[in-house]
C-alpha cells in the first residue's frame, strides 16, 4: 500500500519530484539530510514497536484477541486492574524494589572501597587482583548455580555449622547479584576515583582528616556523578536479572518471589489471558522507563566510562 | 545514668581513636587489602568458592537415585565423555554437539546465536550510534527511545517476543509464514532461534551504540575539516577517518557482547522454553534439574572454558591490532 502511494504521489506530482532530485544532486548535503531522518524515524519504529503491540494486546478483551490488528480489538483498560487481583503483582514489584535497592546499596558501598584502592593507591598485586575481579565476568552464571543453591539452603557445613536457610530471601537473590554486578561499578568508580587530583585529598589530610574521612567527605563527593552513574546501572540491571532472580526463591509472593516470578505466573497460569500478561509487562516495564529518561546522562557516561576503562 | 553515659562516650571514642591511630599508622599496602577486605570475602564466598567448588563436583559420577548427591571419583571422565559425544543421548536432555540436529544441540545453537546476534548488533549499532552522533532537535528523546530496551527486564523481553511469535495472536506469526516458515514459529527450533536473535538485536544494539558512540565522539574533529578542504566524500571521510579510529573501540564493544551471549538463558526460556532452542546455560540448568550434578557441573566449566578461548582470540587479536597501529 505504501509502494502503490508513493509511486502515485511521483507520478502526480512528477515536477517537484524531479526538482528535488536535481536540487539533492547539485547539493548532497540535503540527500545525507533525507536519508538521515529515513534511518532515524526506522530505529524508532523497530524500538518501539514492541511496547505499542503490549499495548494493543493489554486494551484488546480476551474474546476478541485474535482480531487486534494495529489497533486493539475493543478498549478494555481493566486489564491493569485484573492484574493485581488475579495474582500479588505489587508485592511482587515490592520485592523486586526491595533486592533492587539492597542490592545496590551493597555494591555502591563495597566498590567504593576497591574503587578507591583501585583508582589513587598503588600496592603491589594491584594489577592481578584487577584481573581477578574482571574473570568473574567469564563464566556463566550457571556455573555457580550448584553451589550457592546448596549453601542457601544450609546444605554446606562450615566449621560444623550447617550455612544459613537464606533461599526464597532478599538475601538469597541479592548476594549472587552484588557479586555478579560488583565488577562494572568497581571499573566506573575507579576510573571516576582516580580522576580527582591528589592535591584535593592531600589538602584535606593536612587538615586533620583520617584516610576514610578523606574517602567519605574529599573523594566521594566530588565524584558524586560517577557514584550515581553505578547506582543507576546496578538498579537496572539487578532490577532486569533473570538467572538468579529465577532460581534462588521458588517464586511464592510471599517467599520473596521478583517481578520474574510475577510475570512468568501470568504466562504459565493464565496461559490464554494475553492482555494480563501484556499488561503486567507494561507495568513491570515502567519503573526502569522512567529511570532510563530520567537519567539517561548517567547511564550513558556509566556505560561508556566503566565498560572502556579496562 | 548520666555519667555511666559519658564513660561509655569516653571508651568508645578510646576505642575509636585508637582504631583511627592504627588505620593511620598503616603501610599503604596494609590500608589497600583492608578495604579490599570485604568486597574479596563477599566475591570469595559467592564467586570464587562456588567456582572451584562446581569444578570438584565435575570431577564426580551423577548418583541419580540414592542419598548421595555424588557418586565415585572419575576424574576428568565426565568431560571426555561430553567431549566425544558419550553422553548426549545417556545424560544429557539435549546433545551437546550433534552435527545431525544442529538446532537442538547446545554448543552449535550458542555459535549460531552468538555470532549472528553479534553481527547484527555491531552493524545497527554503528549505524545508530551515527545517528546519535548528529545534532538534532529531540536528539534527547531519540536517545531515550534508542536506550530503553537496553533497560527492559528480560523476563518482560522474553515475555515481548512471546506475544509477538505467539500462533494465533502474534502479527510476526504471518511474517514467518510469508517466509515459508510454520504457523507455530516458537515451537520449532529452526525458527524459533532467529526470533530468539532477532529480541536479542533488540535489547542489546542499544549496549553497542552508546560504546561505539563514545568512540565517535573522542574522534577528532578538525580531522574532517581537513577531509574536507581535501574534497573527500563523506563515504569517504567514514572509510578513511572514522571506521579506522573507531575500530578499537568496537572490538571491545563485541568482546563484552560476546561474553554476555554466550550466557543466554532468560530470554529463551520465556519465549520459546529451553527444550526448542537448547544453549549452553540452558543444558546446565535442565541436567542440574535432573539430579546429575555431576554432568552439569563438567558442562558449566567446558562453558566457561569456551567463553575464555574466544576472550583470549579477542585480547590476542585487539593486542595485534595496537601494535600493527603503533
Amino acid at each position: 500500500m505504501a509502494g502503490a502511494q508513493a509511486s502515485e504521489t511521483s507520478d502526480d506530482d512528477a515536477g517537484p519530484f524531479t526538482r528535488w532530485v536535481q536540487k539533492s544532486i547539485r547539493n548532497p548535503d540535503r540527500t545525507y539530510r533525507a536519508m538521515f531522518y529515513v534511518v532515524t524515524i526506522f530505529f524508532l519504529i523497530t524500538t518501539l514497536f514492541p511496547f505499542y503491540w503490549l499495548l494493543v494486546l493489554a486494551l484488546t478483551p480476551t474474546d476478541l484477541v485474535d482480531q487486534a490488528g494495529l489497533l486493539p480489538a475493543g478498549f478494555n483498560p481493566e486489564a491493569f486492574i485484573t492484574i493485581f487481583e488475579q495474582l500479588p503483582f505489587h508485592v511482587y514489584l515490592f520485592n523486586s524494589f526491595v533486592i533492587a535497592l539492597g542490592t545496590t546499596a551493597v555494591v555502591l558501598v563495597l566498590a567504593s572501597l576497591v574503587g578507591y584502592v583501585f583508582g589513587r593507591l598503588e600496592f603491589p598485586g594491584r594489577g592481578i587482583l584487577m584481573i581477578l575481579v574482571l574473570a568473574i565476568s567469564y563464566f556463566p552464571p550457571a556455573a555457580f548455580l550448584l553451589p550457592l543453591f546448596r549453601l542457601f539452603t544450609g546444605n554446606v557445613e562450615i566449621l560444623g555449622l550447617s550455612s544459613p536457610f537464606v533461599f526464597n530471601s532478599p538475601i538469597g537473590i541479592g548476594l549472587p547479584l552484588s557479586a555478579l554486578f560488583m565488577p562494572l561499578s568497581i571499573f566506573i568508580l575507579t576510573t571516576f576515583y582516580g580522576q580527582i587530583p591528589d592535591g584535593l585529598e592531600d589538602a584535606a589530610r593536612v587538615e586533620g582528616t583520617t584516610r576514610l574521612g578523606a574517602l567519605v567527605r574529599v573523594i566521594i563527593p566530588l565524584s558524586a556523578p560517577g557514584v550515581a552513574t553505578a547506582g543507576v546501572l546496578t538498579f537496572i540491571n539487578v532490577y532486569s536479572e533473570f538467572f538468579f532472580s529465577y532460581l534462588m526463591t521458588d517464586g511464592q509472593a510471599q517467599n520473596w518471589g521478583p517481578l520474574v516470578w510475577g510475570i512468568l505466573g501470568y504466562q504459565t497460569q493464565y496461559a490464554a489471558s494475553y492482555n494480563l500478561m501484556a499488561a503486567a509487562s507494561i507495568i513491570g516495564v515502567l519503573p526502569v522507563a522512567i529511570l532510563v529518561v530520567i537519567a539517561q546522562e548517567r547511564i550513558v557516561s556509566g556505560l561508556t566510562s566503566g565498560a572502556l576503562k579496562e | 545514668m548520666a555519667t555511666e553515659r559519658s564513660t561509655e562516650a569516653e571508651r568508645r571514642s578510646g576505642v575509636y581513636a585508637s582504631a583511627v591511630r592504627w588505620l593511620e599508622n598503616l603501610s599503604e599496602t596494609a590500608f589497600a587489602y583492608l578495604l579490599l577486605a570485604p568486597a574479596f570475602l563477599l566475591l570469595a564466598v559467592i564467586a570464587f568458592w562456588p567456582l572451584l567448588s562446581t569444578f570438584r563436583m565435575s570431577l564426580f559420577a551423577d548418583s541419580i537415585s540414592g542419598a548421595a548427591q555424588l557418586g565415585e571419583f572419575v576424574g576428568l571422565e565426565n568431560y571426555v565423555n561430553l567431549l566425544t559425544g558419550q553422553l548426549d543421548t545417556v545424560a544429557l536432555p539435549q546433545p551437546f554437539f550433534d552435527l545431525s540436529a544442529p538446532f537442538q544441540s547446545a554448543l552449535i545453537v550458542t555459535f549460531i546465536f552468538t555470532i549472528v546476534s553479534v553481527f547484527f548488533e555491531t552493524i545497527i549499532g554503528l549505524g545508530q550510534a551515527l545517528v546519535l552522533d548528529q545534532k538534532f532537535r529531540g536528539r534527547r528523546w531519540v536517545r531515550v527511545a534508542i536506550i530503553i530496551p537496553w533497560a527492559v527486564p528480560i523476563v518482560i523481553q522474553g515475555m515481548m517476543f512471546y506475544l509477538l511469535f505467539r500462533s494465533g495472536i502474534g502479527p510476526g506469526v504471518a511474517v514467518v509464514e510469508a517466509l515459508g516458515g510454520s504457523t507455530s514459529p516458537l515451537v520449532n527450533s529452526a525458527e524459533a532461534l532467529p526470533i530468539i536473535i532477532l529480541a536479542d538485536v533488540w535489547k542489546t544494539t542499544a549496549f553497542m551504540a552508546l560504546l561505539i558512540l563514545a568512540g565517535l565522539q573522542s574522534v577528532d574533529r578538525s580531522l574532517y575539516d581537513v577531509a574536507k578542504v581535501a574534497g573527500a566524500t563523506k563515504w569517504q571521510q567514514f572509510k578513511t577517518i572514522t571506521f579506522p579510529l573507531v575500530l578499537p573501540t568496537v572490538l571491545v564493544a563485541m568482546l563484552f557482547r560476546t561474553i554476555a551471549a554466550m550466557r543466554i538463558y532468560g530470554l529463551i526460556e520465556t519465549t520459546a522454553s529451553c527444550t526448542t532452542v537448547p544453549s549452553l546455560s540452558c543444558l546446565v540448568v535442565t541436567t542440574f534439574s535432573t539430579r546429575r550434578y555431576g554432568t552439569a557441573s563438567a558442562v558449566a566449566f567446558v562453558t566457561a572454558a569456551i567463553i575464555g578461548i574466544v576472550v583470549s582470540i579477542y585480547i590476542v587479536r585487539y593486542w595485534q591490532g595496537s601494535q600493527g597501529a603503533a
